[in-house]
């Protein structure tokens, strides 16, 4: 069974755009659920992405890249 | 069975090194501008309002002058303040706190009078903020006698660093570049963010460590540098030129013998240095190896410093100026290894 990793569509107001600034997780390493696995930056403020559930993390979306609310920026399996 | 691995950026690493001392030492406290509810405008201090409230963590306004000043009154009389310098090139309006009371109280007194601050500063530039927020002035300070000066290049020493320097009498300067915080507009060198322990531990200072093992040259750096030297290294290492990278982690206390052995090893030494090139870190790093024994050299030692101008806002002039892996790989092709 896979589960998406996404970013949460309530973390900021309006539409704006966010980037990737770390992965805190090796790509294919085993994560819990709510294990802080990501950190991703909207205009100079700092955001959380937490694991989902339990499983093994597949990256999807790299560092620097912009990524927007609802994204999937990784698989759980 | 293994130990599950917990990355932390530099940011987290010092926020985790100062909650964990604040829960066991009532006289640990933080101030700055903007480290309350905002977390520090470089991320270090997240999480810490939330759960000490107010009077522990405490937003200055903006005057280092005062600010700076209280820190010193504060640890004279028993506190640990860990005060941060948004960015160290502002150390200008509060050098007097910071050189003649912080760092000479204890001798003047005796030793009768402690000064146990921790002031945390961010360093470096690279993302154009200008020639006023984007400076190292490492040398300036590690010149002073009566601080200790750190320069963590990754998060797990980043923890050990904030912990020792909160523990120690003396006071410590603790120098973060921003482009190691993890926070993306400032640059991100994925390499600063390892894997951290969750108990509280102490790094050592004056315990330089050799980060890539090298035979034909010695590249010594500290900070954001350690990144570009293990890069360059890489590079080297196709064209068949084996080097050695050495952290210097602290500057004052300074691991000169590693520094030494490493060359006496290599016979060859570049100082990466994202301060300027003159009267600084690079320099006296030379200096370490040739006082001691020039005869160790198969070669005159290198810099890769930032030249000796106003550092520029300009993108192309600024990236022009600082240090990076292709001029240290450059410098060490000239050595005809």
């Amino acid at each position: 069974m896979s589960m998406k990793v996404s970013i949460p569509l309530e973390l900021w107001d309006g539409d704006s755009d966010a980037v990737i600034t770390t992965w805190l997780v090796q790509d294919g390493s085993q994560v819990e659920y709510k294990q802080l696995v990501a950190e991703i930056m909207m205009e100079k403020i700092q955001h959380e992405i937490h694991s989902p559930g339990n499983g093994r993390i597949a990256i999807l979306r790299h560092v620097d890249e912009i990524v927007g609310k609802g994204d999937c920026i990784a698989h759980l399996s | 069975m293994a130990i599950k691995e917990r990355k932390l950026t530099i940011a987290r690493a010092m926020a985790e090194g100062i909650a964990q001392e604040m829960r066991t030492d009532e006289s640990v406290f933080v101030m700055g501008e903007d480290v309350g509810p905002l977390g520090g405008v470089f991320g270090n201090t997240r999480g810490l309002f939330d759960e000490f409230g107010a009077e522990r963590v405490r937003d200055t306004p903006i005057s280092e002058t005062a600010f700076m000043g209280a820190a010193v009154g504060a640890a004279s009389d028993g506190m640990r303040p860990v005060v941060e310098l948004m960015f160290v090139d502002f150390f200008g309006v509060c050098f007097d706190a910071i050189y003649n009371n912080m760092a000479k109280n204890a001798y003047f007194s005796g030793g009768n009078v402690k000064v146990p601050v921790v002031l945390m500063t961010s360093t470096g530039g690279g993302y154009s903020d200008g020639g006023q927020h984007s400076q190292c002035v490492y040398g300036t300070f590690a010149h002073l006698p009566g601080m200790k000066v750190v320069v963590p290049s990754n998060a797990y020493d980043a923890k050990g660093m904030m912990i020792a320097a909160i523990r120690d009498d003396n006071p410590v300067i603790f120098m973060y570049h921003k482009a190691l915080q993890g926070m993306g507009w400032l640059g991100t060198e994925p390499g600063a963010n390892v894997h951290v322990p969750e108990e509280q531990y102490v790094l050592e200072f004056g315990k330089a460590k050799t980060v890539r093992e090298g035979n034909d040259v010695t590249i010594v750096s500290l900070g954001v540098g350690v990144h570009h030297g293990l890069k360059a290294a890489q590079q080297l290492e196709d064209k068949g030129i084996s080097a050695e990278v050495v952290d210097l982690r602290t500057l004052v206390p300074l691991h000169r013998d590693h520094v030494f052995n490493s060359v006496k090893k290599t016979g060859r030494l570049v100082v990466v240095d994202e301060d300027y090139h003159s009267y600084g870190v690079s320099g006296e790093i030379i200096a370490s190896v040739v006082e001691r024994d020039v005869s160790i050299l198969k070669a005159a030692p290198q810099r890769v410093a930032y030249p000796d101008i106003p550092i520029p806002f300009s993108p192309i002039m600024e990236q022009w100026a600082l240090p990076n892996p292709e001029k240290i790989v450059e410098v060490c092709l000239k050595f005809n290894i």
